[in-house]
């Protein structure tokens, strides 16, 4: 086992492990604010990656680009998604949630098939094929900018919720909702833009995985139960925590290909999900 | 007395009628002749595989509209086929549920459903309830190794894909003097992937091929992977000759691009029999990076007039789409089902059973002969054929009878296209 081969597996896991944190990013956000868990959180994704890739198809603009557009549908996705049926069952116990979101995911799913078809997509985009050489390290470089680009806008986002009046509105919102109410905050409206938020965290990772992941109408769900490893990792609710834990992640199922059978990496992440739960039950990041 | 006609006897001859009617089993005499013969069609038309599964049942369906175009069953009247659809998400479980429903719908015969899992599932279920199923798409051995009575199947064996890619691998090796040594083999971790995955190692390191070879690294990932990175990374630290990779269409993709970013050497891509290698989606995505790809499988006959006509209106229907292996044996299945009941002149499952067991269907539309069945239920004419994808197009390559274009091997490395 050469030490450059242990070392290209975690650079490409790292790697991957950004755009992980991403798609986290937004189940964390959603979560930690509306205490609402989002079953059709990978079908969305999805639904960014076919916007991004019908884009390239009929313009040519590569998906690192488009991802400004695919984020901001989302963002309008989910702001509707949010005033329509999430804002109905935001009360309803937790087991009640689950029935409407996870008919939603299956709505997506299909909608999408309806639109795009069955087949399985991989667009060649310009930079899709292309890779940096340091020695025998390969840096994929689709990979690469998919994880800059996935750093930089959880930066933005945290910036946001940190700085902006709308920001602090979702961040009082999510620490106590009857006394945002009672300062005259509109916890309807800051929830919707904090759902939409959400989606446009994943829209954006969904561009970005355009050029990495072939494309179909089914494979959200394994996005979404990664997300939900990552999360409960990281901590229900903390937005450090799932940048950390799509690290954590990304790095183990590489890593982990090296002594156990390919079939079997997951075994990886949820083994650390059930360490988690067992000695740390609130994540690592988890208050 | 003159009984006259009024209102209330009329109702009560009328009912009287009706009843009797319901009772003596009036309708029988239309069941005899029956004007629509139902047929199941499982196939995966959602879920991981359901570019192929579609694909699959578009070509039920085509041979299904070429039959009643050509005056139905004509031993029973002229019926027609209708096909009800079903559809097993690439779940096994479900393709049991789906079996279920369109047998109380009235379904005569069962085709599909392209997973070997799901096929031992509605295999099994059809044993119980007697009805017959006619495989189009499935391979894996184990399929018709149970003693089920009432499973054909048309498709490949396992068996057959296996001793077929060895011969072939022994004929390259032979003709263009090259040493194949060291091989990689990978797969997808479902039924038929595992099993073919396995079958073929065995087959190598049983030392049945005619030349030197090692299996250096045997890699299974799960069904629908993401990311096939990690896995390229090992394949590349063995420093295979060849790699011999057992795929889906997801996968094929995933696989193919990362062998080029990663810059792993290999005289070629050998598929032991698998989809992924061979459909216009392959093509149209990866474009120069599918050339030179070679894979053994079921095959439709290149040289057969009538399958020319049939591919024709088929990428006539579906603009951009071609009958392969899978989707050929899709439209050959329906094919062996009308002749069944041509023959049996009956829709009962015994006269059925009976004419599939007697079945001498000769066919030219896939590489292979005449369609006849063991005793197992399996197709003595099932064959398979060597391809190539050149300059986009797959072509037959081997055996010589069947070949399109010659084949080109060893073949030039990926990122020097």
């Amino acid at each position: 086992m050469s030490s450059s081969f242990v070392l290209q597996l975690v650079i490409s896991g790292l790697l991957m492990g950004g755009v992980y944190s991403l798609i986290a990013l937004g189940l964390s956000l959603i979560f930690g604010v509306m205490k609402v868990i989002n079953f059709a959180h990978g079908e969305m994704m999805v639904w960014g990656m076919y916007i991004a890739y019908t884009i390239l198809l009929f313009t040519g603009i590569d998906p690192f680009f488009s991802l400004v557009v695919s984020a901001g549908a989302l963002f309008v996705l989910g702001y509707l998604f949010q005033r329509t049926v999430v804002n109905r069952i935001i009360e309803f116990p937790e087991a009640m949630q689950v029935i409407p979101m996870v008919g939603a995911a299956l709505i997506f799913e299909n909608g999408a098939r309806l639109i795009w078809g069955p087949d399985y997509r991989s667009p060649a985009s310009k930079f899709a094929l292309s890779s940096l050489w340091i020695g025998e390290i390969m840096i994929d470089v689709p990979r690469l900018l998919a994880f800059l680009i996935a750093i930089l806008i959880a930066a933005l986002v945290f910036l946001f919720l940190k700085y902006t009046d709308i920001g602090k509105a979702i961040r009082s919102s999510a620490d106590n909702r009857l006394g945002a109410l009672l300062v005259g905050t509109d916890v309807n409206r800051v929830y919707a833009v904090c759902f939409g938020i959400g989606m446009a965290c994943v829209g954006a990772a969904g561009a970005l995985l355009v050029p990495l992941v072939p494309l179909a109408p089914h494979i959200g769900p394994p996005f979404t139960l990664i997300s939900f490893i990552i999360v409960i990792l990281g901590g229900m609710g903390s937005l450090m925590g799932a940048m950390v834990g799509g690290l954590i992640v990304g790095i183990a199922e590489s890593v982990a290909t090296i002594f156990l059978p390919s079939s079997l990496k997951q075994i990886v992440s949820f083994s650390l999900m059930v360490l988690i739960l067992l000695f740390k039950p609130k994540g690592l990041f988890g208050r | 007395m003159e009984k006259t006609m009024n209102r209330r006897i009329f109702l009560k001859y009328s009912a009287a009628t009706g009843v009797t009617a319901a009772v003596s089993g009036f309708p029988a005499i239309l069941r005899s002749q029956p004007k629509e013969i139902l047929i199941g069609s499982i196939q995966p038309a959602t879920g991981v595989i359901a570019d192929l599964g579609i694909a699959d049942r578009r070509a039920n369906q085509l041979a299904v509209d070429d039959i009643n175009a050509r005056g139905g069953i004509k031993s029973l009247g002229g019926a027609k086929l209708k096909l009800l659809l079903g559809d097993c998400e690439a779940k096994e479980e479900v393709g049991r549920s789906e079996a279920e429903r369109l047998i109380k719908e009235g379904a005569v015969c069962l085709t599909g459903p392209f997973l070997s899992g799901v096929a031992i599932a509605m295999g099994t279920l059809c044993e119980a309830r007697g009805v017959p199923f006619v495989i189009d798409v499935a391979a894996a051995d184990a399929v018709t190794q149970r003693g089920f009575k009432y499973t054909f199947r048309c498709f490949t064996t396992q068996s057959i894909l296996i001793k077929n890619i060895g011969d072939f691998l022994d004929t390259i090796v032979k003709e263009k003097k090259v040493a194949m040594k060291r091989i990689a083999v990978t797969n997808a971790g479902d039924l038929f992937g595992r099993a073919q995955g396995k079958a073929f190692v065995d087959y190598v390191k049983a030392k049945k091929l005619s030349f030197d070879a090692e299996i250096v690294e045997h890699i299974e990932y799960p069904l629908g992977v993401q990311d096939l990175s990690a896995e390229v990374a090992k394949i590349k630290a063995a420093k295979p000759d060849i790699l011999c990779p057992v795929a889906r269409s997801g996968d094929a993709k995933l696989l193919v691009r990362e062998l080029y970013k990663q810059r792993v050497e290999l005289m070629g891509i050998i598929g032991p029999g698998s989809p992924g290698w061979y459909e216009p989606e392959f093509i149209r995505d990866m474009g120069p990076l599918a050339d030179y790809v070679m894979d053994n499988a079921p095959w439709p006959n290149p040289k057969s007039p009538r399958f020319k006509e049939i591919n024709e209106r088929f990428a006539k229907l579906y603009p951009g789409k071609y009958l392969d292996g899978n989707s050929g044996y899709g439209y050959l299945a329906v094919m062996v089902i009308a002749d069944a009941l041509e023959r049996a002149k009956s829709t009962k499952p015994e006269a059925l059973v009976e004419a599939l067991r007697t079945m001498n269907y000769r066919q030219d539309i896939m590489v292979g002969g005449a369609v006849q069945f063991t005793a197992n239920g399996d197709n003595r004419g099932a064959n398979t054929a060597f391809m190539q994808v050149l300059k986009g197009e797959v072509k037959v390559v081997l055996p010589k009878e069947f070949a399109q274009a010659d084949y080109i091997f060893p073949t030039p490395p990926l990122w020097k296209r």
